[in-house]
């Protein structure tokens, strides 16, 4: 028994649920005989992935989705040895490459390389070229992104790229010119709510519209995060019920709880606190940008008008901290710190003007 | 009085290197000197009581005070530390309780046929050697001494063979050492005539070990192993741990080793100014005495030279040795010494000399003072500060306050140097930003102030967070933290005693990535991104059932997936304590390890330059290439 999510995962372009007249253009790019390197992106959980496989399936046919797990050493030419996962079928690769860390230069070098290099062996019967999937480019080193520019043009005659990415921002204009970019939004909340319900069907479950919306809501329009949670509800309760409350992972209530009691109270002991709350988080594998993201928009729901803009601000400023600092709580506790302080001082001007 | 042979033996041949060669050079040179010299050099051979008058007198001309003092005078230029070397109990530096506790078992060795092993570690110069010569003297014990064999050939096989063809024996020191315990403690001395059958038992002594043993300690324990079962003399090991945080006993003889072989381990401590300063008065009025009140060390010098050396009496000796010759007067220094001969009187100039002095005397025997880091965080967290109305007196004298808008920045005068503290913890500014992180916010009352203060320390990492320039902004993070944290504290509150921790971020970082790793690894059959595996994936899989899964994930979904929602923290602190010594640098390592792969303040900078050179090559060659 697998998850829902892999196990009503759709297989071709025309059984895509929703954005079907991008499936459709796709397909007539595929039907082309030819297409360009490709750059698809949008937010998580938007079914990139799924497009893309659907797409390969469409080019190669069933045999794409036999695929295997391959443990990959590249020796970096400072001899240092850099393993790396990349899941394959014959006729692609795909490949996380900022696994590697700060060489991932070297991955993407020697992967297409050797993919490219090798031709494929009936080319009359298929197509001429090999597909190399890449995923979280924004991820990437701008030293990766430039050496794979260089690739690109190099091995056009045997390989296209197909890059994903949940933003183009990160991504280097040379790299976005040189690929047709494709954006995929996220289901609108009908979209979701109609896929939920298909895939309660195909269990042979049923599922009230009701608990559908509020599944769909509470997800963000996240696919993967709503089938997970209509899993999960399943395991809960099941007849379904309409009040049944949808459960969240541990780590956001937790977070929630982190953020009340930043709010509560503005102490320096309260402080140490949130730091061991912290530390939990982090150990258990919530990256410190998620934590900070997750803490500044329950922080913004405890906050008034003119506070928020100022909290925003903050949070931008420590979020870029974050970003270009080596040790995460520094920047975390300086938030949580400054936030402390300066909603302190709110309440306190508040205080006293409804004393006078 | 008698000394045993051996040690007097290792005694006048360490005298001899270290005298030797320089004199016997300038005298052969001096012969080329014109005339005049040369016959001054010769009168001082002769009249040798006048060697230091003359000297003095004749301050006025360097070269010739140099030739004075380079007459053939072997008594006279031994150096103090072996002149005044201690031949009893009373006269050692060291504390009453130790040299009881060598001694004690000392004596437990005469009575067991079977030998022990003694571990006797701390700094250097705070008479480990002495203290066991002098009881091993008392108690009737030679001493036999490991010295590292200084054979400059490459062992090799073939050579060996080669050797023996030529009669020698040629052997790595490390073969040299085990054969060395073994016959040391099988073989007695042959008896001389002249013995006198004193010293009947023996008392092997390592104080340097092979090289090749602190690479490879198990074999210095396999060693050790071997020795205890057939041992009959006991067997003392010497190590000097100088700066906090390097100890090689450490790694030799780890406690498991102790505790199986059965060691016997006493730690000295730095020598007691008290107990320095009786030395030193001592041994110069004995010199003194010897020249004739012409050799005359003013107390304070003492005072200087006992503070600066930071517990090391051999240092201290040896500087004092030097600050008292006369004959060095091509600097000022001499003029110094005789002008406070002149002014020995408690008088105002003395004062404001005192200051001066003391620099100088560092400069010249002094050691760089370490501090404890329990004792270097205390200072920077409880903030000293100048008395509130002396400060502001003194403020107004030199330089006007700060205007009024600016007055909230106002603080005492500082009585500490936050860099030198830092410098004297012996740690990476980076490290000790992050135990100075991990303990500010119990000395912080004011959320403002902690606000500020958390603000210097996210610069100061922001500072550190390029890796080309790690190395360079390391001085300027750790000054930028511990001045923010000093400036920052404004209602500083008397705290008391505060319990300090180490810092837990290494540990949980360490934790971080592995557990991502792991993950990724666990559940790579998903095929999605590492951020919504974490986030996303993990989590629901702890709230779903799912038979599917292995134990190996079943287990890591339930530690890692799941939060227990309590308030309690899985981690507990660890406490500072008092002499505990900068470590964990093992986890700095790994960590610096990961990100970027980036070269730590610990490891040297040319290693830097190679593997940026490596990489800078091969972008060059591609781009050729292509």
């Amino acid at each position: 028994m697998s998850l829902w999510l892999d196990k009503y995962r759709p297989t071709s372009l025309g059984k895509l649920d929703y954005h079907k007249d991008q499936a459709a253009q796709l397909k007539n790019l595929v039907q082309c005989g030819d297409f360009p390197h490709l750059l698809v992106y949008g937010p998580s959980g938007a079914g990139k992935k799924t497009r893309i496989m659907c797409l390969l399936r469409e080019l190669y046919g069933a045999g794409v989705e036999k695929l295997r797990i391959e443990h990959q050493t590249i020796v970096a030419p400072s001899k240092k040895k850099i393993e790396i996962n990349t899941i394959a079928s014959n006729y692609h690769l795909e490949v996380n490459a900022s696994d590697a860390g700060n060489q991932d230069r070297v991955v993407i070098q020697e992967l297409i390389k050797t993919v490219a290099q090798s031709q494929q062996i009936q080319s009359s019967t298929q197509r001429e070229f090999k597909v190399v999937l890449l995923t979280e480019v924004d991820r990437l080193t701008k030293d990766a992104q430039h050496a794979l520019r260089r690739t690109m043009e190099k091995y056009m005659a045997t390989c296209r790229l197909i890059l994903c990415s949940n933003s183009t921002s990160r991504v280097i204009g040379p790299i976005r010119s040189r690929c047709l970019s494709i954006r995929v939004p996220l289901p609108s909340t009908e979209e979701v709510c109609s896929v939920l319900t298909a895939v309660c069907k195909k269990e042979g479950l049923l599922l009230p519209p009701e608990l559908a919306k509020q599944i769909s809501e509470k997800s963000g329009r996240n696919l993967r995060k709503a089938l997970l949670m209509c899993e999960a509800c399943r395991v809960q309760q099941y007849p379904f019920s309409v009040e049944q409350d949808v459960p969240e992972t541990d780590w956001e209530v937790y977070l929630r709880e982190t953020a009340n009691a930043i709010v509560s109270q503005q102490s320096p002991q309260r402080l140490l606190e949130v730091r061991a709350r912290l530390y939990e988080l982090l150990t258990h594998c919530i990256p410190p940008d998620i934590i900070m993201k997750g803490l500044v928009t329950e922080l913004l729901n405890n906050c008034d008008g003119h506070l928020k803009t100022e909290v925003a601000h903050m949070a931008a400023y420590y979020e870029h901290r974050l970003q270009m600092g080596s040790k995460a709580i520094y920047h975390l506790e300086a938030f949580i710190a400054k936030f402390m302080a300066v909603y302190k001082k709110f309440m306190e001007d508040g205080l006293d003007a409804m004393m006078f | 009085m008698n000394r045993p042979p051996s040690v007097e033996k290792v005694a006048s041949r360490k005298v001899t290197h270290w005298v030797n060669p320089s004199f016997t050079d300038l005298s052969s040179a001096s012969f080329s000197l014109p005339r005049r010299r040369k016959g001054s050099q010769t009168s001082s051979c002769t009249i040798k009581p006048k060697r230091k008058r003359k000297g003095e007198a004749s301050s006025s001309d360097p070269h010739v005070s140099r030739l004075l003092k380079d007459s053939p005078q072997r008594d006279q230029d031994e150096p103090w530390v072996d002149r005044y070397l201690p031949r009893s109990q009373v006269e050692l530096a060291v504390h009453k309780k130790k040299i009881e506790e060598v001694e004690n078992w000392m004596k437990v060795q005469t009575i067991s046929s079977k030998g022990g092993i003694l571990l006797l570690t701390g700094p250097s110069g705070c008479g480990k050697t002495a203290t066991v010569q002098v009881l091993s003297w008392e108690l009737g014990f030679s001493i036999q001494e490991w010295i590292n064999p200084t054979n400059l050939e490459v062992y090799s096989s073939s050579q060996k063979n080669e050797c023996r063809v030529n009669g020698l024996s040629s052997s790595s020191q490390l073969a040299q050492f085990q054969e060395f315990l073994l016959r040391a403690n099988k073989y007695n001395c042959l008896r001389m005539a002249g013995d006198e059958g004193a010293a009947h038992r023996k008392l092997i002594l390592v104080e340097d070990l092979p090289n090749q043993l602190y690479r490879q300690p198990d074999s210095l324990h396999d060693n050790l192993r071997r020795f205890v079962k057939t041992s009959r003399c006991p067997l003392v090991f010497i190590m000097s741990d100088n700066l906090p945080g390097d100890s090689p006993s450490r790694c030799l003889f780890p406690k498991e080793i102790q505790e199986e072989l059965d060691i016997s381990s006493i730690s000295f401590n730095p020598v007691a100014p008290t107990s320095m300063m009786k030395i030193l008065t001592r041994i110069s009025h004995l010199e003194a005495r010897k020249s004739c009140g012409r050799i005359c060390v003013p107390d304070q010098v003492l005072e200087t030279l006992c503070s600066g050396s930071s517990g090391d009496i051999r240092s201290a000796i040896n500087s004092l040795q030097f600050s008292s010759l006369p004959d060095i007067s091509l600097e000022k220094k001499a003029c110094t010494i005789k002008d406070r001969l002149v002014t020995s009187k408690p008088n105002q100039r003395k004062r404001s000399t005192q200051t001066k002095d003391h620099e100088e005397e560092k400069a010249i025997g002094g050691k760089d003072a370490s501090l404890f880091l329990f004792r270097a965080l205390g200072k920077i967290l409880h903030c000293k500060r100048g008395n509130h109305e002396a400060g502001e007196l003194s403020q107004r004298a030199i330089r006007p306050s700060l205007s009024s808008h600016l007055s909230h920045h106002h603080r005492d005068v500082l009585l500490l140097d936050p860099e030198l503290v830092v410098e004297r913890s012996h740690m990476s500014g980076e490290f000790f930003n992050l135990y100075l992180h991990q303990n500010y916010l119990d000395f912080f009352s004011e959320m403002e102030d902690v606000d500020r203060a958390s603000e210097y320390l996210s610069d100061a990492d922001l500072l550190t967070a390029n890796w080309t320039c790690r190395s360079s902004m390391g001085d300027y993070a750790s000054s930028v933290a511990t001045r923010g944290l000093l400036h920052s504290n404004s209602q500083q509150v008397s705290v008391g005693f505060r319990p300090l921790h180490k810092p837990s971020w290494l540990l949980i970082s360490k934790k971080y990535r592995e557990n991502c790793q792991a993950a990724q690894s666990l559940f790579r059959n998903f095929c999605v991104t590492p951020v919504s595996l974490q986030t996303e994936l993990l989590p629901y899989f702890a709230k779903l059932t799912n038979p599917m899964r292995n134990e190996t994930q079943v287990a890591f979904i339930q530690d890692v997936g799941q939060m227990s929602l309590s308030r309690f923290s899985r981690f507990r602190l660890e406490a500072l304590t008092d002499k505990e010594r900068g470590q964990l640098e093992t986890n700095i390592e790994e960590e610096k390890e990961e990100d970027l792969e980036s070269l730590s303040a610990s490891q040297p900078p040319p290693v830097t330059n190679q593997v940026l050179l490596e990489v800078e090559d091969l972008i060059i060659e591609e781009y050729t290439s292509d």
